[in-house]
């Protein structure tokens, strides 16, 4: 196999090093506590950057529900030195260099991002620090762009899936914001003032709330100098960042959600409350939920889909800053009960509560998460992406230390998580039921 | 390797098959892509789904090892398989780490050689396929895209999509026997095989060969492409489903042009500038400029099997502004076809697909389908690192020329969601 080639640790004056873990060195820039973490890849001609900021559709609230992905797309209005005026905008000088140009949107987090071919790096990194702060943010950008977002939720509304999970989400949160989607109820896409997004964007786009992750081929030394130089000149947040204090209340009892819509679709969705990403329960959920329904030979795909009572199924492990969700998706094959597709997989569940995983299955998972982390590194943007969501759980180094968790997870681990989350009370049960056309 | 991003190498395979292999700077990652000749285009229509059904079975067992010795086999690996079948040709997709690349290419090869689809597998895939084909009904982009290729092709081109209700049938009547004879004329024929990642050029080779060796010859041969008969005029066709809250809509023609005509790469670059980015001209204005879309794009489909495609714009519009938008949107393609075909639009779009390019093969995936589609569309493989060489190579008469060739005024519609 080949080596890791970690090159050495660049130092410029303006930026203070923090630490290095398997070649992500991670500095803070003196002037405003920007985070920021290079991955220098000397083999590489592309070159990636990241600017993820610590907001996201939590942080929001009755009435501007989806803000922070409306914002996202007003960010690419221009900013005071790149706009349609000056013939600069993001796209003209980077998109059609064949730079991959993007941002998204999540409970915890939003990221901006441009995949470049390296020489191309420094105007990227002159264009996010500018944005940073100097975004423009209209009212006759909201006016165009709202019905764009608009339009978007009503693409995610045709998703029998989308549809259910939202309910899901709304049901089993009241009090904390994960209730909503990230995309925000339909009134409040429409109507949401501008002076609420600039409240927003002051709020929360300051480079005390950010960490920019440079990856790929760039020499470190002038990348570092340039971001000194541009982010620089960016004060620290004047005021202390809007705290989110809601907790969710305990759950006393199973929830169930039904969606009922014309189609042909049938879905099942089982969702069990979990902790956050940095408790110290999630590597042994991670490995639960691949060994759920990761491949032809787990659990759920062999007692639902090889039984052609379901024809897809997955599960998801969210991992996100606060407690969060596990939850299992079933797609119905034809003309199969919601209820028969539910006592299956409420059997597994108690199976697995009962008598345990083997060491085969376990085996089996720690493999495919092997693959999955050598995943992580195959490009800069699965680097950069892989990053991203580590940075939004609160601490990037867990990119490091989760696999060593991962590895350390025993059957009993797992054993002993299925038992304290797969809880019948902790649950909220969704029925997508397709409609006679 | 710094100056040669594309490490590739090219080796021929007994029985006439390519091999390519890229040792890259991957790590842990082997990323495989292969196939073989045989597929639906291959099979009248009536037997068009045999396939799709029997390539989702390949792994579920042979006569010496029943489908769970298999599939945990690869699992206990970490090795993620998949089969398909699409076009003339079946087609596999691994991941593997490097220590486990003999044993993916020896269960690739045992698969396309020995599955005995047993008859359960059988019965449970074509329940699967119905469940699934029933979903697609009240798919709304899905409709709209299938509907497309019915306006546009002779149902003897491959490129036409059968009626749902037309493939239900089919899959209902598919018995065990089906499978088996179509596995049967799977082989080496017209093999193509892609390894890259984090591998030696040598052992990978040797791997390859020592699996495919074992693979017999198969009586599959690519059959000449049947051209589209159909006359082009303009046809809309709308698919009500009810409660949806957006609507797909997909304008097309066909057209006499596949990947070996001259006019290929000009008509890439030339549907790239209407709509290959959020910079091209159909977001610059249906998107950013009236607002009308979350997204607009215009591709060439249709061409990967070497067929003569289609021409044909993708967007999405709220129920309550489609008339408006589909005005609009004609205007516009009708504007970019009178006012854009300029030097500089030209120059900055062959930019944008050169760097998209190098960007997009910074990817282990990305790389192994690049090579893949460089062995079956029958390119040398310097294909690989001249092609932005030929995108720039394109001249502003070439785009015209192009421009040509795509009806403008006769781009049929098909549309689904809750009008």
């Amino acid at each position: 196999m080949h080596s890791l080639d970690i090159p050495s640790l660049p130092v410029v004056t303006g930026a203070s090093f923090v630490r290095s873990l398997e070649g992500i060195h991670e500095y803070r820039l003196d002037a405003n506590g920007l985070q920021i973490l290079l991955a220098p890849d000397p083999n590489a001609l592309v070159a990636g950057i990241m600017v993820t900021y610590r907001v996201g559709s939590r942080n929001e609230a009755i009435g501007y529900t989806g803000a922070t992905h409306l914002l996202e797309h007003l960010m690419f209005k221009g900013s005071d030195n790149f706009n349609k005026e000056k013939g600069g905008t993001i796209w003209e000088l980077l998109e059609t260099k064949g730079a991959l140009v993007n941002a998204t949107t999540w409970n915890d987090r939003t990221n901006y991002f441009e995949v470049v071919p390296q020489e191309h790096l420094p105007v990227a990194i002159t264009l996010e620090a500018d944005r940073m702060r100097r975004a423009f943010l209209k009212e006759e950008d909201r006016l165009s762009e709202m019905p764009v977002v608009r339009n978007e939720f009503e693409r995610g509304e045709n998703l029998p899936m989308e549809a259910l999970d939202k309910q899901l989400w709304a049901l089993a949160y009241q009090a904390h914001p994960y209730h909503h989607s990230t995309i925000g109820w339909r009134s409040d896409i429409e109507q949401v003032p501008i002076a609420r997004l600039k409240k927003f964007y002051d709020d929360f786009y300051h480079p005390d709330n950010a960490t920019i992750s440079i990856v790929g081929g760039f020499d470190a030394v002038s990348t570092l100098a340039a971001i000194v130089k541009e982010f620089g000149v960016h004060g620290k947040a004047p005021v202390a960042f809007p705290a989110m204090y809601t907790e969710e209340p305990r759950q006393e009892g199973e929830r169930r959600a039904v969606v009922k819509r014309v189609g042909h679709t049938n879905m099942i969705a089982f969702a069990h409350k979990i902790p956050g990403a940095t408790d110290a329960d999630l590597p042994a959920l991670l490995l639960l939920s691949l060994i759920l329904s990761d491949g032809k030979t787990s659990r759920l795909y062999r007692a639902l889909v090889d039984r052609a009572i379901a024809t897809d199924v997955s599960t998801q492990c969210y991992q996100f800053r606060d407690p969060s969700l596990l939850i299992s998706y079933i797609t119905l094959a034809p003309r199969v009960k919601h209820e028969v597709v539910e006592k299956s997989i409420k059997q597994e569940f108690k199976k697995i509560i009962a008598q345990g995983v083997t060491a085969l299955e376990l085996t089996r998972a720690k493999r495919s998460l092997r693959a999955y982390i050598a995943s992580r590194r195959d490009g800069p943007y699965a680097l950069l992406s892989s990053l991203n969501e580590e940075i939004a759980t609160g601490d990037w180094t867990r990119f490091v230390t989760l696999p060593q968790a991962l590895a350390r997870v025993t059957v009993k681990d797992v054993q002993k998580v299925a038992k304290k989350y797969l809880v019948d009370d902790q649950s909220t049960v969704g029925y997508f039921i397709g409609m006679p056309v | 390797m710094k100056n040669e991003h594309v490490p590739a190498q090219e080796f021929p395979m007994a029985g006439g098959g390519r091999l390519f292999i890229a040792s890259t700077y991957a790590h842990d990652v082997v990323v495989v892509e292969g196939s073989v000749l045989g597929g639906p285009t291959m099979l009248p229509a009536p037997l068009d789904v045999i396939p799709g059904l029997a390539a989702e079975l390949l792994d579920a067992g042979t006569p010496k090892k029943k489908k769970s010795v298999i599939r945990e086999a690869l699992a206990g690996r970490g090795i993620s398989l998949a089969f398909s079948s699409s076009g003339d040709r079946t087609f596999f997709s691994g991941r593997c780490f490097p220590e486990d690349l003999s044993f993916l290419l020896g269960t690739i090869s045992e698969s396309l050689n020995e599955a005995s689809f047993p008859e359960a597998e059988v019965k449970n895939i074509k329940a699967r396929a119905l469940g699934e084909l029933a979903e697609e009904k009240s798919d709304t982009r899905a409709q709209a895209e299938r509907a497309l290729t019915e306006l546009l092709y002779d149902p003897l081109h491959e490129n036409y999509v059968r009626p749902i209700k037309d493939q239900e049938k089919s899959i209902v009547t598919t018995r065990r026997l089906h499978l088996q004879n179509f596995r049967k004329i799977l082989g080496r024929g017209g093999l193509v095989l892609a390894i890259v990642g984090d591998i030696e050029t040598d052992s990978a080779r040797a791997a390859a060969e020592k699996a495919f060796n074992k693979l017999g010859e198969g009586t599959m041969s690519a059959p000449a492409k049947h051209m589209n008969k159909k006359i082009q005029s303009t046809e809309e066709k709308l698919i009500p489903i009810a409660d949806k809250a957006n609507i797909d809509v997909v304008l097309g023609a066909s057209l006499p042009l596949s990947v070996h005509h001259q006019l290929y790469h000009p008509t890439k670059v030339l549907t790239d500038m209407l709509g290959g980015g959020f910079s091209a001209h159909l977001m610059q204005t249906i998107r950013e400029r009236d607002g009308l879309t979350y997204g607009v794009s215009a591709t060439l489909a249709g061409l990967s099997t070497g067929a003569d495609g289609y021409f044909k714009i993708w967007a999405t519009f709220s129920p309550q502004r489609y008339e408006e938008s589909i005005a609009k949107l004609r205007i516009e393609v009708d504007i970019f076809f009178s006012r854009g075909l300029t030097e500089t639009a030209l120059t900055k779009r062959q930019e944008e697909i050169a760097g998209s390019y190098l960007v997009a093969l910074a990817t282990t995936a990305n790389l192994a389908a690049s090579l893949h589609a460089i062995g079956t569309l029958g390119f040398d493989l310097s294909y690989l690192t001249e092609y932005p060489n030929i995108i720039r190579a394109v001249s502003l008469e070439d785009i015209k020329s192009a421009a040509e060739l795509i009806p403008r005024h006769k781009l049929s519609l098909a549309a689904s969601g809750t009008f």
